[in-house]
């Protein structure tokens, strides 16, 4: 079974002769006997799910590694964080998926406007499965908590990932004001209400 | 079950009070109103509202007291309403800062949020501004900040701000006169090596520095220095003009 350990900038892949799926190019080091390969556009989500990721824009691209020995994977020098997933699901902001283990399927959500407010395509990842996965941000991730009753809002360009049950909706902070001349500088935040918890780094894309 | 996020995580209570999350980002508690730049929000708990400052302005008349720089008003936002508001900046290093009855002359593009106890003023240097009065208020810096005090020679991009001590000056390298006369016509194109000119601090005070040159873009910057120009006759604009025109042209720098 894969392991993956963050090491604060690196993220550490041992291979015992299974596969895991990184972000493609970003391998800095190897040792021992892994083959490289892309994984395609679908990223293993198969076929269909390859079409949907071209329709939403998405610019996820995947490599296949597979051997024995340990891989090196790092991004932008962008601090790593590995996350163990059993039977549940975490959505994350397609481009801060630096690796995923074999079992975790993913899977691409349309978010709608959200999307197009960002510029970063229609769409995230919803990561599901037992495994583990690495996610890289800009900063350390701060971990905000939601719950009944209290709500978060954050900036669309800070948001990483999100788990639990978490209604997503779009505030628009632009007032007939803002149309003529200056607006409150956050024209779209996403609020999130219900039960979970939402990722922010501390840095806007 | 989702585990290995050892990393810190904080709910609207937990989120700690008027102090940095971590090194890149600082959670205001908010009860009143807040200057913050325009989205160096990350996120926020409660009921917060943000507004234009002259937007704001038109319902609060002090705010155009504390905001006295109209160049800036549509960089800045007011918060205002109770909760927890988290700043950071590109993920720089994000510090806080008490003035009391002090001053302090900041670059405005590192300069994230203040209280409203705080006032600002445009700083005669371009692209800086100035606070007065007690409170708190948050700046970035690309690398940790150095504190140095005068008699000092900056380097204008690596400076943050300054307090207590007078304006600086220009310094320029004593040899720009030794160099040949080709060299003085190049420095009058707008061709210089970027290093000869410095900022001179004399007096008492202390100087902050960051530790990187790495330029902000400032959108106002440009409305400032373009404002100065009212200083020149038509004449000399227009010799200006071309002389920039002619910067542009060789690729600038």
């Amino acid at each position: 079974m894969a392991q993956l350990v963050a090491q604060k900038r690196v993220l550490l892949a041992d291979l015992t002769g299974d596969s895991i799926r990184a972000m493609s190019g970003s391998m800095v080091a190897y040792q021992g006997q892994v083959e490289f390969k892309s994984a395609g556009m679908g990223g293993g989500g198969g076929f269909r799910a390859a079409i949907r990721q071209r329709v939403a824009g998405e610019s996820i691209s995947l490599m296949e590694c597979t051997g024995h020995g340990r891989v090196h994977l790092a991004y932008q020098a962008q601090d790593v964080t590995v996350i163990g997933v059993q039977n549940d699901t975490v959505t994350v902001e397609s481009e801060h998926v630096l690796a995923v283990t074999r079992d975790l399927q993913l899977d691409v959500q349309f978010a709608g406007l959200r999307g197009m407010t960002t510029g970063q395509g229609l769409a995230t990842t919803k990561v599901s499965g037992s495994g583990q996965l690495a996610i890289v941000s800009d900063g350390p991730l701060i971990g905000l908590d939601v719950a009944p009753g209290q709500p978060v809002v954050v900036d669309p360009d800070a948001y990483v990932a999100g788990l639990g049950q978490l209604q997503m909706s779009l505030v628009s902070g632009v007032t007939w004001r803002s149309l003529v001349g200056e607006g409150g500088g956050e024209p779209f935040s996403l609020r999130f209400e219900g039960h979970g918890r939402v990722y922010i780094q501390p840095a806007e894309r | 079950m989702i585990d290995g996020l050892g990393t810190a995580s904080y709910d609207a209570q937990s989120l700690p009070a008027d102090d940095n999350v971590n090194p890149y980002a600082f959670s205001i508690a908010l009860a009143g109103e807040w200057f913050v730049s325009k989205g160096a929000m990350i996120a926020y708990y409660g009921n917060v509202d943000f507004a234009g400052v002259s937007q704001y302005a038109s319902r609060a008349s002090w705010v155009a007291a504390r905001f006295s720089s109209p160049m800036y008003a549509d960089e800045w936002v007011v918060a205002s309403g109770q909760g927890k508001v988290v700043v950071a900046d590109r993920g720089h290093d994000v510090n806080s800062y008490d003035l009391e009855d002090g001053n302090l002359t900041i670059k405005q593009a590192n300069l994230l949020g203040f209280a409203p106890t705080l006032e600002l003023k445009q700083s005669i240097v371009p692209g800086f501004v100035t606070l007065i009065g007690t409170g708190k208020f948050l700046a970035s810096s690309n690398g940790p900040v150095i504190f140095v005090e005068p008699p000092f020679r900056a380097d204008p991009e690596a400076l943050l701000g300054w307090s207590d001590c007078p304006s600086p000056s220009q310094h320029y390298d004593h040899h720009w006169m030794a160099q040949s006369f080709m060299a003085g016509v190049q420095g009058m194109l707008g061709r210089e090596s970027g290093e000869e000119r410095q900022y001179d601090f004399t007096g008492a005070g202390t100087i902050l520095l960051q530790s990187s040159e790495k330029l902000v873009v400032d959108a106002a910057l440009l409305r400032t220095v373009e404002s100065h120009t009212n200083l020149l006759d038509a004449q000399s604009a227009g010799a200006l003009g071309q002389r920039l025109i002619a910067r542009s042209q060789q690729g600038g720098r």
